[in-house]
């Protein structure tokens, strides 16, 4: 699937509309949707369900086959159009394109008014979802949860006793796709000294004017 | 302007916002919800149903419940981390706002309840590899497939650890000679005696 952006200008109200984005839908894809228009509306708005909940929750055969005995169609063609379906609305979301550019984009399909209507309200009404599910799925980086910390001094061991060594212990708890891990660490004083001086050093780094002047300009 | 009960430091924002929301309640009801609180912090769960019974004449939403809730956590645990004395700890609070009836409530029921929550907390700091249980066995070796008549008393030591990196329970099975026993206990008595010394 790719995208034609087009640079389209409006003189005569002064107003500049600088980008137009459509969807160019792959054969393949073309061939999927068009099963749609052969069933009723009714059907069209449960497979936009049995699509959403694909995103949300992954599919499961017994859906498809339900389906498929009900409207007395083979299993691959309801598979095939409710996953069209699904990648006509993430793409569409991903892109944000606009009501007229989606439009436009399933006029290809050769579809009906009624169907390019109910296609749009499924995308509209659930745009902002799929844009919120889509902007949880690349969690590779495992992100911060909690530090617990001890403050020891080991005062003898079976080796060597009369010792004084001061030793801080930590806990890491770290959130990575949903199930916590924890990392053991421990270090001495002047570790612990250089850690914190490297850290304060990151977070001094928001503050610089370089850093300011990316921010400013990220809307 | 630093706070003791919040270990030297700034008194975080919201903590302020929130004593403004505490001031709402009557101190009566004040001193209900601190006992709430305190019964949470020591591990004997919160009665949500009474929480919101005792905040329903301020009219509290469930946010504002929630917020009232954490603050007071937040004032008692710190507090109990940097072992404030409750005179210290009810002049701060007046200091940031809190009206004299409600910060003489909730300093009543912290120093009531100071050294369970200090105990409670040194119980939850960080251990690792916890020993839960030990147990033991004595076999005595008759014979083996190297040797014809053997002899020799074997220890089977069981340990239940607590595990470090992982959450759960981890067992550890060592079979023990008895001269290596001998050294074990030796060393440990060693070590149980350094400790006793610090006691």
């Amino acid at each position: 699937m790719c995208l034609v952006s087009e640079l389209l200008s409006c003189c005569c109200s002064g107003l500049y509309r600088l980008f137009r984005m459509l969807l160019v839908l792959s054969e393949d894809h073309k061939e999927h949707l068009s099963f749609l228009p052969k069933v009723d509306a009714a059907v069209v708005g449960e497979f936009g369900r049995i699509a959403l909940e694909f995103l949300r929750r992954g599919s499961s055969p017994k859906i498809y086959e339900g389906a498929a005995r009900k409207l007395c169609v083979p299993v691959e063609m309801v598979q095939h159009g409710v996953e069209g379906l699904m990648y006509l609305m993430t793409e569409s979301s991903k892109h944000m394109i606009s009501e007229e550019d989606f439009l436009d984009s399933v006029l290809v399909l050769g579809f009906g008014e009624d169907l390019n209507q109910t296609l749009l309200q499924l995308y509209l009404q659930h745009h902002n979802q799929i844009r919120s599910i889509l902007r949880q799925l690349p969690s590779s980086l495992p992100a911060y949860h909690n530090l617990e910390w001890r403050l020891d001094v080991q005062l003898a061991s079976r080796p060597i006793r009369q010792q004084v060594v001061p030793m801080l212990t930590m806990r890491l708890l770290l959130t990575g796709g949903g199930d916590l891990s924890r990392k053991v660490l421990q270090t001495d004083p002047s570790t612990l000294l250089h850690l914190i001086s490297t850290l304060e050093a990151a977070l001094a780094a928001i503050k610089t004017n370089h850093a300011r002047r990316i921010f400013r300009n990220i809307k | 302007m630093r706070f003791r009960f919040c270990g030297d430091l700034d008194c975080p924002d919201w903590v302020l916002a929130e004593i403004s929301t505490l001031a709402k309640i009557s101190s009566v009801k004040m001193k209900l919800l601190c006992a709430q609180v305190l019964k949470d912090l020591l591990g004997d769960g919160i009665d949500y149903d009474k929480v919101t019974k005792l905040t329903a004449d301020a009219k509290f939403e469930s946010g504002d419940i929630k917020a009232s809730v954490a603050v007071l956590s937040f004032i008692f645990s710190s507090a109990a981390k940097h072992d404030v004395d409750s005179e210290s700890l009810s002049s701060e609070l007046q200091q940031l706002g809190l009206p004299k009836e409600h910060t003489t409530g909730l300093c009543k029921s912290y120093e009531d309840k100071h050294s369970a929550l200090q105990g409670k907390l040194r119980e939850t700091s960080l251990r690792l590899g916890r020993l839960e249980a030990v147990s033991w066995r004595v076999d005595y070796t008759l014979s083996s497939s190297e040797l014809r008549e053997v002899n020799e008393p074997m220890i089977q030591l069981k340990l239940q650890t607590h595990g470090a990196e992982s959450a759960s329970t981890e067992t550890t099975v060592v079979s023990v000679s008895a001269d290596k026993l001998r050294v074990l206990l030796a060393e440990l008595k060693q070590a149980q005696t350094r400790m006793n010394a610090l006691q």
